[in-house]
């Protein structure tokens, strides 16, 4: 099956503070707020003046309010009650915003996915973005038959919402689509499924 | 690249544009279509004087859209090895050079949001190209073109006559710089910087653009550096078993050509990395001159570029 050693799949690193830029825009969903008040300290140690020039963006869940963040000593924190309402607000951020801003994203990797692809429009290239995977694998799968997008796909192989053919959840990774390719698994041998279990938790 | 793939070209056109630059116009012999480029692409133009053969790099300033007719900008150095002299003193209409294909190490950026182009002098020659290709396009872009006086601004008239007020001149002769500082820090995101001219201005606009917080992928420069007069010293090139003299006036790669041992190029400025050749042994040292291998691969002292870096040694031994 062609599902691993794909180079497109998405390579995250833990966060960290790039003190180069001038201003920082932070995007974290739930968890996600555990690296970014990590680089918020590290900032308030190394380089106490970007926190002035940082804002945080973020979806909270019950465990991690968007207090943690105000307790951190930062101003400009806006909480959203989802991704859609993040988004719409970072797209916004971006058309103001100046050369010289840095963006760390933290959260699930569906959530950093759909930042990656607004922060592409803008033209936002690797030395500007950082990214840190935490919280559910749960990945947004496109069918590559009828071109619909499911969201919080957790097995290996899912039936299309839209077109109802059996996919193959692959590790071929679109950035422009933000979600994982979705490819006809019983194509040939029509019904014959491989096991189908649950791997991306 | 080397001769055997070049194009034989004849000078249709000289102008002198400024005091000290020439504008030529060069068509292919027996005519037809010299290759197609993209804005920021040179072309090495070889040139046989009395006593040796000069191969300098020249970006193309004409349209990308026509192709019957290269146009280059050369500015005459003072310290000059040869070539420009050569082009400027003994380079007349109907006379007859090599060219070798067009390469582009001064791309523009395809999905920037926007462009800012900063030029210095003869390092307006590659944005005239460019510029053509982001004419009429959607992408927003500016030229900030700073020259020593008015009399010294090429192409002025042209770039003036199609850009308009996208056009911004600093005279040195009025105390007019480029704000460099300034300009970089309000610039959206998605914009990309380019500069071509003089090393100090090079090195102000990286430097200004890494304190604003851009980050290199943004920041674009090209700079052909002329090959150092040094000292004289000999190589020895290991597979071709031969000794080679350089001498102060002319570089390593020249020597080695000359000796018959030919080496893969593409800008001869020290700036693409395609004549990279390993350093065997040396009993001395080496004096880089590029602006391709990075700090640490210099003070290796393991590879060389030989178009435009030297040795001081006693001995060199070369894998080539």
């Amino acid at each position: 099956m062609l599902v691993t050693g794909i180079k497109s799949k998405p390579v995250y690193a833990p966060l960290q503070a790039d003190t180069r830029g001038r201003y920082h825009l932070m995007l974290g969903m739930g968890v996600g707020a555990g690296p970014l008040l990590r680089v918020i300290a590290e900032m308030q140690s190394a380089a106490a003046q970007s926190l002035k020039n940082t804002r945080v963006l973020y979806v909270p869940d019950s465990e991690s309010p968007a207090e943690r963040f105000r307790a951190a000593g930062l101003g400009d924190v806006q909480s959203f009650t989802d991704t859609p309402a993040l988004l719409e607000r970072f797209r916004a951020v971006l058309v103001q915003s100046l050369m010289g801003t840095r963006l760390y994203v933290a959260g699930p990797e569906s959530f950093i996915g759909l930042a990656m692809k607004i922060a592409l429009e803008f033209n936002l290239n690797k030395d500007e973005i950082r990214a840190e995977e935490c919280g559910t694998l749960a990945r947004r799968v496109y069918c590559i038959h009828c071109r619909t997008t499911m969201e919080n796909v957790r097995t290996n192989i899912v039936r299309c919402t839209e077109c109802e053919r059996w996919l193959l959840v692959r590790d071929h990774y679109s950035r422009r689509l933000a979600a994982y390719m979705g490819v006809m698994v019983d194509a040939e041998a029509p019904g014959e499924l491989p096991p189908i279990k649950e791997v991306f938790l | 690249m080397n001769d055997a793939q070049t194009i034989a070209v004849e000078v249709i056109g000289i102008e002198q544009v400024t005091p000290l630059i020439k504008h030529f116009k060069l068509a292919p012999v027996g005519g037809g279509s010299l290759p197609v480029f993209s804005g920021g692409s040179h072309i090495i133009v070889v040139m046989h004087s009395a006593d040796r053969v000069h191969r300098n790099p020249y970006s193309l300033l004409g349209s990308p859209q026509q192709l019957d007719s290269y146009e280059i900008g050369v500015r005459r150095m003072e310290e000059s090895r040869g070539g420009s002299h050569f082009m400027h003193d003994t380079v007349k209409v109907g006379s007859r050079l090599e060219i070798a294909h067009p390469v582009n190490l001064f791309n523009l950026d395809k999905i920037a949001r926007k462009h800012v182009l900063i030029a210095g002098g003869i390092g307006i020659t590659p944005f005239i190209a460019q510029l053509e290709d982001l004419h009429g396009g959607p992408v927003p872009y500016e030229l900030h073109y700073s020259v020593r006086s008015p009399e010294h601004a090429a192409f002025l008239d042209r770039l003036r006559g199609r850009e308009g007020d996208r056009v911004h001149m600093y005279y040195d002769s009025e105390g007019q710089t480029i704000a460099v500082e300034s300009l970089l820090a309000n610039q959206p995101l998605g914009t990309h910087v380019y500069v071509c001219g003089p090393a100090g201005m090079i090195k102000h606009v990286i430097d200004t653009a890494q304190s604003c917080g851009w980050p290199d992928s943004h920041i674009h420069w090209e700079q052909f550096s002329a090959p150092p007069v040094g000292d004289a010293f000999e190589v020895f090139l290991a597979r071709s078993k031969i000794s080679v003299h350089v001498p102060p006036d002319r570089s390593l790669l020249e020597s080695i050509e000359a000796a018959g041992v030919e080496v893969p190029y593409l800008c001869r400025g020290g700036v693409c990395g395609f004549c990279q050749t390993r350093v065997l042994e040396l009993d001395g040292e080496l004096q880089h001159n590029d602006h391709f291998l990075s700090e640490a691969d210099k003070s290796k002292g393991k590879s060389i570029m030989p178009c435009v870096s030297r040795a001081r040694c006693k001995s060199l031994v070369l894998d080539l």
